[in-house]
């Protein structure tokens, strides 16, 4: 909870400033653009739920979600800890099944169909919704093998090499690695490891793909290469982004979700907005720093 | 003493022994006796046992001096140079010399499953059924494209279970069978050789250096077979000696070799140091007149049978059983071990009525390891002797009620390998979309195996040393000749070594027991080193 203190120091107009100098020359100015081109705001919706209820055990972790997702844009949950962003992120391809304790109520829809439905696989679906997690974690396998893992598992075993090089590219590691492909994913720097375990996630070209605090165990250096290439990734795929960090939330995201204690949704809308004139005055609270 | 009236402005720093340290220091001391002691008593047993077996004092002393002159002191000062050193010559000189020990110990136990146990033809049927049952596979695989793993495996099992016996009546048919050399040299030697010359030339990169290692491999193991039989050295002792010792040898010099680049690996040449010393030595020690020691533990203990009378008794029929038992053991306990361990680590539910079940099984599992051998014995006896109506004391039902017995020790550990693999991979392994299965197969096992492996044997290690099971469903006391299947009566070495004890003559109770509890010691040992070279070799970085 103290984390957001730490990164926005109580100033308030200093980290507000900072926010909107973040956000307008650079990405900013490149979700104006892209609203009005490639991507407009009335882009259809790929993942949305319904009054969301998730338990775990006795616990209530996220109470009564609605929230839209929109194709091929980045969306950012931020949020203090344990306000339930990550639980959401794991409902959407259904990782809380793992856990025998959670219980899910409510709706949950990817591309119009509940994913919660009893005749949807967990399996088909995360084959359609990958994921990166927080650390990196590369199979103790060669690099090459790291990539080639979703489509040996898949059975899309035709064209191999070329889909590994594909999304080695895509995820902007193929120069670094491209000699040393049959050398371990483990002997990798964590910045690498982490864009090995993005490109592990495209390779098996998904529809979304979802971040569990993709650069939180990455120097700057490394998450400002992670962060580039989310921005990339958003051209082909929907993101969806849990993050700590509000200046990379603001800085890389077309729209933002504030989560608060308690597990509520309390404000969704275009990053711009949320950052610049949140409706909620706890949000505003939290995005200044008052609040944890 | 720290009255503390000085108050706080007293010493900080706190060397006038205000902080006491006397409890840790007291406990440690005392642990470290204790284990000091175990292990002093335990080698001062082994040191005493050894020393009977073999009898050192009655060996002329010119005999020790001319071995340590020619044997002792030029490998101890070469090991000491190369010790100075510290570029890890050393661990390479005694790496080359041990390789080759140890696959002159593993070619002998191969070796005499081919002379007592295993006919030739058979064998040539089995190779013959598994090529087959391999090009089914592939050529499978070919036809159908991306097959799953069980059905590979399904395929796999029906060609080899039903080839086996069609080839096996096929080849008996043939008017001229192969000399058995002949089979041999082309199933030890040619597939030792096609290993070793693929490892080359992946480890090169350089499928020509491969293909040169292949040929010079199978060029010498061909040419050794046409040495003069009444050497000893028959085709089979050759091939089969060549294949388990020299191959590997020789890979661990290429690699070694590769890796130097340029600068002489003299490290390598300890091996040469060591058994030239021997031979110098006999040589010395036969000029020269010069009685060794009237061992008890000598070849003709190891290859002669047991006998009335201590000088001609031996332990070839019991270290045979030990070692047929012992693959009874492996095939009996280790797939169920490893099964059961991974149904209760990755499968069984953690909540839910089921979870109850499990929990209990898992609770009983660490019971049933500390039940006694000897109510396995029992539980061994009635179910496979009476219920099952197996004969008693045949290799298959020691081996089965000893497998029984390290099954739950194998659970334990293997669970214990499989939690220790990182959840976060396996998360990975589901959020690509992978089943249970294909998380199993392809990220927790290959990571989980090397403890797995370590585990199991030192399971198997102390599976050869029980003793109890075999006295209750009637392992026999002593038999004269090796068992010549799985389903033959035996003996097993802790039971021939019981049987000696109770001999009344003291030759019996010291010597040729000394003897066969050193044979023993030697295996386990030998089994325990191969379970830390494997936990070595795959432990990796975290």
């Amino acid at each position: 909870m103290s984390n957001e203190n730490m990164t926005t120091p109580d100033p308030n107009t200093e980290s507000g400033s900072r926010v909107e100098s973040q956000t307008s020359p650079r990405p900013g100015s490149e979700v104006v653009d892209s609203d009005e081109l490639n991507r407009p705001k009335t882009s259809e919706t790929v993942v949305s739920s319904r009054d969301l209820d998730v338990f775990y055990g006795d616990t209530q972790a996220l109470q009564g979600i609605d929230i839209e997702i929109p194709k091929k844009q980045v969306t950012a949950m931020i949020g203090p800890s344990g306000c339930g962003k990550s639980t959401f992120l794991r409902c959407i391809n259904r990782m809380n099944d793992l856990i025998d304790s959670c219980r899910i109520e409510g709706e949950l829809k990817f591309e119009a169909k509940n994913v919660y439905d009893s005749d949807v696989d967990p399996v088909a679906l995360r084959r359609r919704i990958g994921m990166v997690f927080q650390s990196p974690n590369p199979f103790p396998k060669t690099i090459y093998e790291n990539v080639a893992y979703g489509l040996k598992i898949q059975g899309k075993t035709e064209n191999m090499d070329q889909k590994v090089e594909d999304a080695l590219k895509s995820a902007a590691l193929w120069d670094e690695v491209k000699d040393r492909l049959d050398e371990s994913g483990l002997d990798l720097s964590g910045g690498q490891q982490q864009r090995l375990c993005i490109a592990r996630a495209i390779a098996v070209d998904p529809e979304v793909i979802l971040m569990d605090e993709p650069a939180s165990a990455l120097d700057p250096v490394a998450t400002s290469q992670v962060e580039d290439l989310i921005s990339d990734l958003a051209e082909e795929y929907t993101v969806v982004i849990v993050t700590h960090n509000m200046q990379q939330a603001a800085r890389i995201s077309d729209k933002t979700a504030v989560f608060l204690t308690g597990g509520e949704l309390v404000e969704f809308d275009d990053t711009q907005k949320v950052f610049e004139n949140p409706e909620s005055q706890r949000v505003e609270d939290y995005i200044t720093g008052k609040f944890g | 003493m720290a009255t503390g009236h000085d108050g706080p402005t007293g010493d900080w720093f706190g060397n006038s022994e205000q902080i006491s340290r006397l409890p840790g220091k007291v406990f440690a001391a005392t642990c470290l006796a204790a284990t000091l002691f175990g292990i002093v008593m335990v080698a001062g047993l082994l040191v005493y046992v050894t020393k009977d077996a073999i009898r050192p004092l009655t060996a002329n002393p010119g005999w020790f001096l001319v071995f340590f002159l020619t044997l002792v002191v030029p490998s101890t000062a070469l090991l000491a140079y190369f010790g100075r050193r510290r570029d890890g010559e050393a661990t390479v000189a005694l790496t080359a010399l041990g390789i080759p020990f140890f696959g002159l110990l593993l070619g002998s136990g191969v070796l005499m499953l081919f002379i007592d146990v295993i006919g030739i033809f058979e064998w040539l049927a089995f190779v013959a059924a598994t090529i087959v049952a391999v090009g089914v596979i592939l050529g499978h695989r070919r036809v159908r494209g991306r097959t799953s793993f069980l059905e590979e495996l399904l395929v796999g099992v029906v060609a080899l279970v039903g080839l086996g016996p069609v080839t096996y009546q096929f080849i008996s048919t043939f008017p001229t069978l192969p000399q058995a050399w002949l089979i041999y040299l082309f199933t030890f030697g040619l597939g030792g050789a096609a290993i070793a010359g693929l490892l080359v030339a992946r480890r090169r990169n350089d499928r020509r250096a491969g293909l040169t290692a292949f040929t010079a491999l199978f060029v010498t193991v061909t040419a050794g077979v046409f040495i003069d039989p009444s050497t000893g050295i028959t085709p089979p002792v050759w091939v089969i000696l060549f294949t388990f010792a020299a191959i590997p040898t020789a890979l661990y010099a290429e690699g070694v070799v590769r890796r130097r680049q340029g600068s002489l690996p003299v490290g390598l040449f300890f091996p040469f140091v060591v058994v030239a010393g021997m031979l110098v030595g006999a040589v010395l020690v036969d000029l020269l007149g010069f009685a060794g020691p009237q061992a008890w533990l000598d070849i003709q203990f190891l290859t002669s049978a047991n006998s009335r009378f201590p000088e001609e008794a031996g332990i070839y029929p019991a270290l045979i059983g030990s070692i047929l038992m012992m693959v009874v053991v492996a095939i009996s306990s280790f797939p169920i071990g490893v099964g059961a361990a991974l149904y209760l680590e990755e499968y069984a539910p953690s909540s839910g009525p089921l979870s109850v079940v499990v929990k209990f099984i898992e609770i009983n599992i660490a019971n049933l390891a500390g039940v006694p051998s000897v109510v396995y014995g029992l539980l061994g006896l009635a179910l496979f002797v009476n219920w099952l109506d197996f004969a008693s004391g045949i290799v298959v039902v020691g081996g089965m009620t000893v497998g029984l017995l390290i099954l739950p020790i194998i659970i334990i550990s293997a669970q214990e390998a499989i939690r220790a693999v990182p959840g976060s991979l396996r998360q990975a392994s589901y959020g690509m979309g992978a089943t249970r299965w294909q998380t199993i197969r392809r990220v927790v096992l290959p990571e989980a195996l090397p403890g797995i492996l370590t585990g199991s044997i030192l399971a198997f290690g102390r599976a050869i040393g029980e003793t109890a099971p075999l006295l209750m469903i009637g392992a026999a006391a002593s038999v004269f000749r090796a068992p010549n299947g799985f389903f033959d009566i035996f003996s097993a070495m802790p039971r021939q070594i019981y049987t000696w004890v109770g001999q009344p003559s003291q030759e019996f109770q010291y010597g040729v027991m000394a003897a066969g509890v050193v044979t023993l010691v030697t295996v386990m040992i030998s089994m325990n080193a191969a379970a830390i070279l494997i936990r070595n070799k795959y432990e990796r970085r975290s």
